[in-house]
């Protein structure tokens, strides 16, 4: 009972922890179930985010055996299928050894050793069997094989992203939408941002280097070459955040050459999709913003174009987000807490400014 | 001129070791240089386990610093990540071509014509310069880490067009590729001598099928040297071009295909895996016969094994490639051919273990070598398998599941192997028996340090840990500390062994021919002459052997 009471407190401890940026709840506007800094913190998460105890806020370990598109679930389960057909090849021949190594050591009894050199039946039963195994891990994976190479299903309604590998960072393009995102206002690398259950089609390419894109959880890796394109698909199925790395060697930064992504439900997509394409027109506003002058002029002008809810819940979340963004990259000699409260009288600014006009 | 006015001028000391043709003395002039090699591509692995674990290789622990305005926590590597990528490149350069291939090309040297009944290699000028090629090939790899921008670093594989940055100004990567060019022709050459010797210099009445396992898988593996080799000089002179006289084989911008130079590469570089086992299939064959005082089980299918790997071995190479997206029914091809190598291989496993059966089993050092690398190899083959289904190979290619699966392999196989060959034939070339107390000390000690260091790489691999990356999440700090462990028993290991070898040559000298006492199970030549043999090996023409080695008469 004592224990149960703690893992709750602790449980409530994360809980809050996750949403300790969210200001006074419930007078914030929302949009699609997001305020502001929901939505920044869903949309741009930080996948590094440590909590007071040091340890990743994000999920720890991203890998094939923690599935969340449906590639990635048929690849699990054809894996460990195989792993247990393979099994009994690699525990018979260990417990043999073993088992001569006991059996038939040299003794003082004075046995002498056997004289056969070979036995025609049990060469061909080890090779037979064998044989048969590979048959039966052989068909299963054909079709798997041919489905992910394939092109989907539903490929009209499908999401199609460009992937473009570069000397240390990925660039995304959605052709449908008109939309780039790569690295925000201080090179942070940007998440990918996908849409729960729909297909999801990467064209992936490099514009220097080879690198290979592959976030575990998704189920696909493809090498990004220059000249080339190479196709993956694969429809996340969870809501989530989900880490990846470049995995073909690509230079000193190689390492640190991560990807994220996110997957959200389709409301939050739209919305996302509506904030990426205002992003151009808040440039502005946010010059005004980091320089600290104009601020005003810059607001009332940019409403006077389009005074909707949907544009002020842009222009906020995309400062919010600038802001942000900063204080995950703090200049030479600044830290993160310094910076969070340094920023903090900006938003406020400009949350005066939109009231006012 | 008659004979006696011709006189050879005979050296003695350095110089006699300088000018020989001797294939023992040759063979051990490989071995030692392999021995000095392995430990400097020993010392580069313990660069590599030494950054990784450090405070500093935790990104978390990186970020964290960051974040907190403060220096990052130190790592041997964090101020020069490319010097890393170098000790990457480096280690696998050197043990690749400078320990596992000369190292078995070594003891073929040395044992071979002994085992055949003849008295020396086919061409023995040919032979000392293939091994004094290798010595200006380590030299220009060696020497590349002094030079501007230091050795290469674009990982053993060279991918363009990773491999083609820095031309014209950091000729670390030239110098590879000539070295590998040395390395190369010192492989073609041996090649073509072991080949023309086997099939030529055996003694009389030692026909095709009476000949020692060992004489043949380093026969196949001949092949495949002299087969293989010259396509990756092909690939690499591609590098080596368009580096510096502006061709551009693989420059995409200007009509090239980075993806061809990998197909090239591949095609010398999975055989080459074989080059790196397939003499050691052979031989421990002999180990294990040996000390269960048996005869070899199955000798026909072993011979035919050895020759389906060597043949299957040439059509499977894109299996490194699964995710440069190829055709399908490529990647399907390249899959069930990999998959199918499993069948002969199996054979020598099962053959080896009905070798055993029965048998009176000695355990000195050498069986338990070749005991230790059935459990190893039949692990890395294992994980060889699960790598081959190409849906499995998409998620763990390039991940450290590769790593271990490969180390395994050639460290739990092939370095295995060569020990046991060293335990079981240095009486033979040294004319000294090792010391079994410190033999069964190096075995358990290097046993316990691969599996510590390579198994768990395994799990990590397959949790999504990419490989040459010197900073990781700090999930995965608890397996690198393993690694680590095991990396520094292996290490300790093998120094006790060199030093073993070294202080061997104090010991009393062999007087017997054959101090296993195990000459009636083998029915090979180099157990019927002195330890070490005479310059010329055998006085007489050996005796032939009554029955093959199936025991037909």
């Amino acid at each position: 009972m004592k224990s149960l009471f703690a893992v709750l407190l602790l449980c409530l401890g994360l809980a809050v922890h996750a949403v300790e940026a969210v200001p006074q709840p419930g007078t914030e506007p929302e949009i699609a179930g997001m305020t502001v800094d929901k939505a920044v913190a869903t949309f741009h998460p930080d996948i590094f985010a440590l909590d007071a105890q040091k340890r990743p806020v994000h999920r720890i370990t991203d890998s094939f055996f923690t599935p969340a598109s449906d590639i990635a679930r048929a690849v699990s389960y054809n894996t460990w299928f195989n792993v247990l057909v393979f099994l009994p090849f690699l525990i018979l021949p260990q417990v043999l050894l073993i088992y001569i190594i006991f059996k038939f050591r040299k003794r003082a009894d004075g046995r002498k050793p056997a004289t056969f050199t070979g036995n025609h039946t049990l060469e061909i039963v080890w090779t037979a069997i064998p044989c048969l195994a590979l048959a039966v891990v052989s068909v299963p994976v054909w079709s798997l094989l041919w489905k992910m190479e394939l092109p989907p299903p539903d490929q009209d309604k499908a999401l199609v992203v460009a992937v473009n590998g570069k000397k240390y960072a990925w660039d995304y393009r959605y052709f449908r939408d008109d939309i780039e995102v790569g690295q925000d206002v201080v090179g942070n690398q940007e998440p990918l941002v996908l849409e729960k259950g729909r297909v999801t089609i990467l064209n992936i390419t490099s514009n220097d280097v080879n690198h290979a894109w592959y976030v575990p959880s998704f189920g696909v890796k493809k090498d990004a070459i220059i000249g080339r394109y190479t196709n993956a698909w694969f429809t996340p199925d969870t809501v989530g955040v989900f880490k990846g790395n470049c995995f073909e060697l690509c230079g000193e930064g190689h390492g640190v050459m991560f990807i994220s992504a996110v997957v959200v439900e389709p409301e939050q997509f739209a919305l996302w999709t509506d904030l990426q394409q205002r992003r151009a027109s808040v440039l502005k506003v946010w010059g005004a913003v980091r320089d600290g002058a104009g601020l005003d002029e810059t607001v009332a002008s940019y409403l006077a174009k389009d005074g909707s809810a949907a544009a002020r819940f842009a222009l906020r979340y995309w400062v919010a987000l600038n802001l942000e963004s900063q204080c995950r990259k703090p200049p030479q000699g600044k830290d993160a807490v310094t910076m969070r409260a340094a920023v903090a009288p900006a938003r406020a600014a400009l949350d005066r400014a939109l009231t006012v006009h | 001129m008659s004979s006696a006015d011709y006189e050879i001028k005979r050296y003695t000391g350095v110089m006699d070791w300088l000018t020989t043709v001797d294939h023992k003395k040759i063979g051990m002039m490989y071995i030692w240089l392999v021995l000095i090699m392995a430990i400097f591509g020993g010392a580069l692995a313990g660069a590599i386990r030494v950054q990784l674990a450090m405070p500093g290789a935790v990104w978390e622990a990186v970020q964290a610093a960051h974040l907190a305005g403060k220096d990052a926590p130190f790592s041997l590597f964090s101020e020069n990540r490319d010097l890393y990528n170098q000790m990457v490149t480096m280690h696998a350069s050197v043990m690749i071509f400078f320990v596992l291939i000369p190292g078995f090309v070594g003891f073929a040297n040395y044992i071979v014509p002994l085992m055949i009944g003849a008295r020396d290699m086919a061409f023995p000028k040919m032979n000392a310069f293939g091994f004094w090629l290798l010595i200006p090939s380590a030299i220009l790899m060696m020497a590349s880490f002094f030079v501007q921008g230091g050795a290469a670093s674009s990982g053993w594989t060279a991918y363009p067009p990773l491999s083609l940055v820095g031309a014209g100004s950091n000729p670390g990567q030239d110098m590879w590729i000539l070295g590998v060019h040395l390395a190369g022709m010192s492989s073609i050459l041996a090649a073509i001598n072991f080949i023309v010797t086997i099939a030529n210099m055996r003694a009389p009445g030692m026909t095709w099928s009476k000949m020692p396992l060992f004489a043949w898988a380093t026969f196949f593996t001949s092949i495949i040297q002299l087969l293989a080799t010259p396509v990756l000089a092909a690939a690499v002179t591609m590098v080596l071009l368009d580096r510096n006289f502006g061709t551009t084989f693989t420059v995409a911008s200007r009509g090239g295909d980075p993806v061809l130079y990998q197909h090239i590469f591949w095609t010398y570089s999975h055989p080459a895996v074989y080059i790196m086992i397939l003499p050691g299939f052979g031989a421990i064959s002999h180990v294990i016969a040996a000390f269960s005082h048996k005869k070899v089980f199955g000798y026909i299918g072993m011979v035919w094994a050895v020759g389906a790997i060597t043949v299957l071995g040439f059509t499977v190479w894109a299996h490194h490639m699964f995710s440069v997206g190829m055709p399908t029914a490529l990647q399907a091809w390249f899959m069930y051919a990999s998959l199918a190598i499993a069948v002969p291989t199996g054979i020598k496993v099962f053959s080896w273990l009905a070798t055993m059966w029965g048998g009176t089993i000695r355990f000195t050092v050498p069986m338990m070598f070749a005991c230790g690398f059935i459990s190893m190899f039949v692990f890395g083959g294992l994980g060889g398998l699960v790598l081959a289904m190409v849906p499995a190979d998409i998620q763990l290619h390039d991940t450290y599941f590769v790593v271990g699966h490969f180390h395994l392999a050639m460290v739990g196989g092939s370095v295995m192997l060569l020990m046991a060959m060293c335990y079981f034939w240095w009486p033979k070339m040294s004319g000294r028996m090792l010391n079994e107390r410190t033999g069964r000390f190096v075995f358990w000690f290097m046993l316990v340090g691969i599996v510590l260091a390579f198994m768990p790489m395994h799990l990590s691999g397959a949790l999504g840990l990419p490989r040459r990356v010197p900073v990781f999440f700090a999930d995965f700090k608890i397996i690198n500390h393993i690694s680590t462990l095991g990396y520094a028993l292996t290490f300790v290991a093998s120094l006790v062994f060199v030093g073993q070898l070294l202080l061997s040559y104090r010991k009393p000298k062999v007087v017997v021919d054959d101090p296993w006492q195990i000459n009636d199970v083998q029915q090979s030549f180099e157990w019927a002459t002195s330890c070490p043999p005479p310059v010329y090996n055998f006085a007489t023409v050996p005796p032939i052997p009554v029955a093959d080695q199936a025991g037909r008469h």
